[in-house]
């Protein structure tokens, strides 16, 4: 066998063998979705902590988070949370909320960027923080 | 020819001032086990014992860089300077351009009439991010690569010339040596005895074989031994392995990596965490476990910084042609060797099998939930064969003349240009 009939098989299986491992991995995305943050926060807001979800239509700036929001109501405390997917986004996303001076009620921790509606509690904020992922 | 030795001569100074700068740079407890490996150096240096399982997690590592760290620690200390581990970690730097020294040598000595060849498998080898990230480490991994490869180098020159018992000797001793460094060269050990014997048997000379069998049995034998007595096995580890059947200690995710494209989209822990081919894949040419340039892993709900994960997705962009063609290389040497019955050539693609093949036992042997068992500098000692494979590869096929000569030329320094903010600290 030539040098290069040995390389150019080489070549083949090795492309082959990285094919083929691009095929499983495209065929398990195209198959199955690993759960996001929002819905591992989700579930765990509803199975953990025995709250009702719902989706957010009336704030444009929640709607805005690429990493998707809900909203719940935390000890009869209503809150929004929002995901986001860059440092950059939640940035953009505290200064918009920051416009309207919310104090106290708005809290950005990591991806997730909470506006509550009225002032919470230490319970109501821990609430969020243990289903945050 | 003074020109490539100049150009050789220049890839080979500027990767002893990088891995010198990032040893220097390097947090020294940001390396694996790097507290560990302290406790371990400390009580081989000032006890002159091996530490219990007590003392040091990694008291089923082999003692010899613990032995030299440790040395050079009590020497800086005695001379008042403030950083003890820094000198081992310039020792990790100066083994891991050994490594790229021989990687050349070897390359040189199979192929001396093949330039390009020498010279692809030279850069490959110092643009490896898993070399450079294992050279600033406080770790042993880069000294047993060297005297690996080095044991290599003599084997494959002796099955090139004609072997002898100076070949058995010189091989044994450094294959025994980087044994007793690291378990990860026994695979070596074993390939190359087990060639040497072939030629042997080809030949009807038993001396090389038995020399090398014999330095190394002297050189790691104790160690084992002590092993076997002092913790059951030969190849004792920091854990139990589970009870249950080998092949159902990992998942079916674990062998088939269904989540690999995500390397190219967040290469770090803890995405694909327990999956063989892309947790390696990003360890390798990036840092999955982020103890490279980036702040230690946050808490899930943090967020990395941007750069962070930009650097790593295109070092995982950036590994896609060179692991192609290491792969196509081992296969093509093998092929070689085959129809050559060339047992210089074919040592190398059988040593890169040898350690794939312990890395992958040790693998399911030993599953981990954190992903702590599957780091890709323990398959640094197959990075020398797969280089010199890949630079087979590109030289053989690329056409005739000058231009291709530059086009591969411009490759290499695109390489190492586009990886230089990763692998400069």
């Amino acid at each position: 066998m030539t040098d290069r009939r040995a390389a150019r098989l080489g070549v083949i299986a090795a492309l082959v063998v990285a094919g083929a491992q691009l095929v499983v991995g495209a065929a398990w995305s195209l198959g199955h979705d690993d759960p996001t943050e929002l819905e591992l926060t989700r579930r765990c807001l509803e199975r953990e902590k025995g709250l009702q979800v719902e989706g957010v239509a009336d704030d444009p700036i929640a709607a805005s988070a690429s990493g998707g929001s809900l909203r719940t109501i935390v000890e009869g405390g209503a809150v929004t949370i929002s995901v986001g997917t860059s440092a950059a986004e939640v940035a953009r996303l505290r200064a918009r909320y920051e416009a309207g001076h919310p104090g106290p009620r708005l809290d950005v921790r990591g991806r997730y960027v909470t506006l509550w509606l009225r002032d919470p509690s230490r319970g109501q904020r821990q609430a969020t923080y243990d289903c945050a992922y | 020819m003074p020109r490539f030795r100049l150009l050789v001569g220049g890839v080979i100074a500027l990767e002893g001032v990088l891995l010198a700068w990032n040893a220097w740079h390097y947090d020294w407890l940001r390396g694996y086990d790097a507290f560990a490996n302290h406790l371990y150096a400390d009580v081989v240096a000032n006890d002159h014992r091996l530490p219990s399982a007590s003392e040091s997690g990694v008291w089923h590592t082999p003692p010899l860089w613990f032995a030299l760290a440790g040395g050079l620690e009590r020497m800086t200390s005695g001379l008042g300077w403030g950083h003890p581990q820094r000198p081992a970690q310039l020792l990790a730097a100066a083994a891991g351009l050994a490594v790229c020294v021989l990687a050349f040598l070897l390359a040189r000595e199979l192929w001396p009439e093949r330039r390009g060849l020498q010279l692809v498998a030279l850069v490959l080898t110092a643009a490896s991010p898993a070399l450079v990230r294992a050279s600033a480490m406080y770790h042993p991994e880069t000294l047993a690569v060297a005297l690996a490869v080095g044991g290599l180098l003599v084997a494959v020159r002796g099955l090139r010339r004609r072997a002898t018992v100076l070949t058995g000797l010189g091989a044994g001793a450094l294959l025994g040596l980087a044994s007793l460094t690291r378990g990860w060269a026994l695979p070596v050990l074993v390939a190359v005895a087990l060639v040497l014997a072939l030629e042997g048997w080809r030949r009807r000379t038993w001396g090389p074989t038995l020399a090398l069998v014999a330095v190394a049995a002297v050189c790691v034998g104790p160690w084992l031994a002590n092993q076997q007595l002092a913790h059951g096995h030969p190849l004792a580890f920091n854990r139990k392995a589970p009870s249950t059947a080998l092949l159902e200690r990992r998942p079916a995710s674990f062998y088939l990596g269904p989540r690999s494209l995500a390397v190219f989209e967040r290469p770090v822990t803890p995405r694909f965490r327990n999956e063989l081919v892309p947790q390696l894949y990003a360890d390798w040419w990036g840092d999955w476990a982020l103890t490279w340039d980036s702040p230690p892993p946050p808490p899930p709900w943090e967020l990395l910084p941007d750069r962070v994960l930009s650097a790593r997705i295109r070092q995982s962009l950036v590994g896609i042609l060179p692991t192609v063609l290491a792969l196509a290389g081992l296969l093509a040497l093998a092929l070689v060797a085959a129809s050559r019955r060339s047992s210089a050539i074919g040592v190398l693609p059988l040593t890169a099998l040898a350690v794939a093949i312990a890395f992958a036992i040790f693998a399911v042997r030993f599953p981990s939930t954190d992903g702590d068992t599957l780091k890709a500098t323990y398959l640094l000692v197959g990075l020398v064969p797969a280089a010199v494979g890949a630079g087979f590869v590109v030289d053989v096929l690329r056409p005739p003349g000058r231009m291709s000569a530059l086009v591969v030329g411009a490759m290499l320094v695109a390489l190492a240009a586009v990886q230089a903010p990763f692998l400069i600290l």
